[in-house]
């Protein structure tokens, strides 16, 4: 795009401004390693006397971070699995079918894709607990996939659309029902899409707070982001295990992201122009 | 990356819907069955709460599952009168526009500089997403100790930077909060605003730059009349995407916070959830819920119009 002789300059430039932007990180995973006392010497950069790894041990234990991380993975699970059950197919539908009443789904779809969670929660809790789905990984599951299936029936319909329709004929030719169709021909294909529908509602799980803070009451059930808050709440002034308790909370997901980064980055990029 | 030229909100597509309806029973009845699972669990979590929600404003609702009466307006009149919804509201546009400038504006201005790399692209680019990848909790939580008066990066550092009478109470200040705990959440927010400028820079049109050269344009000329102009679509885009994120804003408040001090950093979404979940009045809850759903519905529309009209 332009001469490449300005990418020296540019790149200098850019990283003091890296610094600045990732010193949180940097602070954090320093002071995790430092004892109180050292905590207390309020010198952000100064190096820690001996490696407190003890500090992460303390902070798992007493955290409960193995059933937090372990709860968010089937969080997670659960809710890409029934996004791609429920999107999918309803993707294809809206795309490639006609039938009377699509115009009005779609707008209903609109009207979800639009409308903030918190402005539903009430009634959404009231339903939930109906169910008896309040505390319940099933609970947060459908809360959750409920809130982006506007978003991943949209995403999968612009893929779909961009498919061209003499697929599908010359499959109805071949006597193929639509359901053959969307998993024999389309879905062979889609893998773009998916994998962005992937990406977007497994890191907007992990990452979620407000609906697990509505659903997930007891400590037992809670996910990684919830039980961060409650935990640095009740250890507040202990801050070599808040340091280190956040530091576990954050870690996993930055490392997966440095490792596929390539796909990360236009599975997001992609999902979030498209849908 | 062609949809982005084009109208691509939902909202512009939907008025293209309206060609041709109808079709055989048959089709109809598989559109029907590939639609139920979505449709099902989207009707009992979302529509019908959405309805719910839309008749509980009416209602004088004071508590989960309770009987509750029609009132008529009487809940919106309580909201018109109630001094905490009109500073949650000035709150709320407020962050908006912090959100806007601070997470906007980085997005921008590190899209521009990382366009013009080369090899150190992906570095950069990789390294300013960091932030994104964090919990909105999370952020809150790291930045509630980034401003501890005592302990915190940003007291301790400038203290060690010999500007020790710049410290700050930044969340106890009430005239400083609302600000402070804007710029966690927009840390947390620019790296996806960074990702969309990037996208849409690598969108332009190169023999432009080339044209642009030969009539012996500056750089500063080239990003006045090649690169902005040819960001404009993005640029909506990412303001309107961005103003419905300040609009969901929750968690950092929630967790630095609580609303505090005084009510001075309560938004719309943390009142909602004190007057749901705490005092349980629900029927004030509810209108608080309508507006804020018409604030989203309205920056939609207005935002899925300007993009239509441009992509003209």
């Amino acid at each position: 795009m332009t001469a490449r002789n300005r990418e020296w300059p540019v790149a200098l430039a850019l990283a003091p401004v890296m610094l600045v932007l990732l010193a949180p990180f940097a602070w954090l995973i320093m002071s995790s390693l430092k004892t109180e006392a050292e905590i207390a010497q309020a010198a952000p950069f100064s190096w820690p006397a001996n490696l407190m790894w003890r500090n992460y041990a303390d902070a798992w234990q007493i955290g409960g971070f193995g059933d937090l991380v372990g709860n968010s993975l089937l969080n997670l699970a659960g809710v890409v699995a029934l996004t791609l059950i429920t999107c999918v197919p309803a993707g294809y539908a809206l795309a490639k079918i006609r039938f009377p009443g699509r115009e009005w789904l779609f707008y209903a779809f609109i009207l979800g894709l639009t409308i903030p969670i918190q402005a539903i929660v009430i009634p959404l809790y009231e339903v939930l607990s109906g169910l008896r789905l309040v505390n319940t990984l099933t609970g947060i599951v459908l809360a959750q996939v409920s809130n982006g299936i506007p978003f991943g029936i949209f995403l999968m319909r612009s893929f779909f659309i961009s498919v061209p329709d003499e697929l599908v004929e010359a499959a109805k030719i071949d006597g193929a029902t639509h359901f053959q169709i969307l998993t024999k021909v389309f879905l062979p294909i889609s893998s773009p899409a998916i994998q962005a529908l992937v990406i977007i509602s497994a890191l907007s799980t992990w990452n979620d707070f407000f609906l697990p803070l509505i659903v997930l009451i007891s400590p037992d059930v809670q996910t990684l982001p919830l039980g961060l808050v409650r935990f640095a709440g009740t250890y507040s002034s202990e801050y070599r295990l808040v340091f280190s308790g956040t530091v576990i909370s954050f870690l996993p997901i930055i490392l997966l992201y440095i490792l596929t980064q390539r796909r990360f980055t236009e599975g997001l990029t992609q999902g979030a122009i498209k849908g | 990356m062609q949809t982005i030229a084009g109208p691509t909100g939902p909202l512009a597509r939907a008025a293209k819907v309206k060609t041709r309806m109808g079709g055989s029973t048959g089709e109809t009845g598989s559109a029907l069955w590939l639609m139920v699972p979505a449709l099902a669990i989207y009707a009992v979590f979302t529509l019908f709460p959405v309805a719910v929600t839309f008749w509980l404003s009416f209602t004088n609702s004071a508590g989960f599952n309770t009987p509750a009466e029609f009132t008529g307006l009487d809940n919106y009149a309580r909201a018109v009168h109630d001094p905490i919804v009109w500073q949650a509201l000035g709150h709320t546009f407020l962050w908006l526009l912090y959100h806007l400038v601070l997470a906007g504006g980085l997005g921008l201005a590190l899209a521009l500089a990382i366009g013009s790399l080369g090899k150190t692209r992906t570095f950069f680019r990789t390294a300013f997403f960091l932030p994104h990848l964090v919990s909105l909790a999370v952020v809150g939580v790291i930045w509630a100790n980034i401003y501890d008066p005592f302990f915190g990066l940003i007291n301790t550092g400038l203290i060690g930077l010999g500007l020790g009478n710049w410290t700050q109470g930044w969340l106890s200040d009430p005239s400083l909060v609302l600000f402070s705990v804007n710029v966690a959440s927009s840390w947390q927010g620019f790296g996806i605003y960074m990702l969309l400028f990037i996208a849409g820079l690598q969108n332009i049109d190169s023999s432009l730059y080339d044209a642009a050269s030969v009539d012996g344009a500056t750089p500063f000329q080239k990003l006045v009349h090649v690169t902005l102009p040819g960001l404009r679509e993005v640029m909506t885009f990412v303001v309107s995407l961005a103003l419905i994120n300040g609009l969901k804003g929750f968690a950092t408040v929630f967790v630095m916070t609580n609303g505090g001090p005084f009510y001075r950093s309560e938004l719309i979404t943390t009142y909602i959830y004190r007057l749901a979940f705490q005092s349980q009045d629900h029927g004030l809850a509810a209108v608080l819920c309508i507006v804020l759903s018409l604030l989203a519905i309205t920056i939609t529309v207005v935002f899925t119009r300007w993009r239509a009209r441009l992509a003209q």
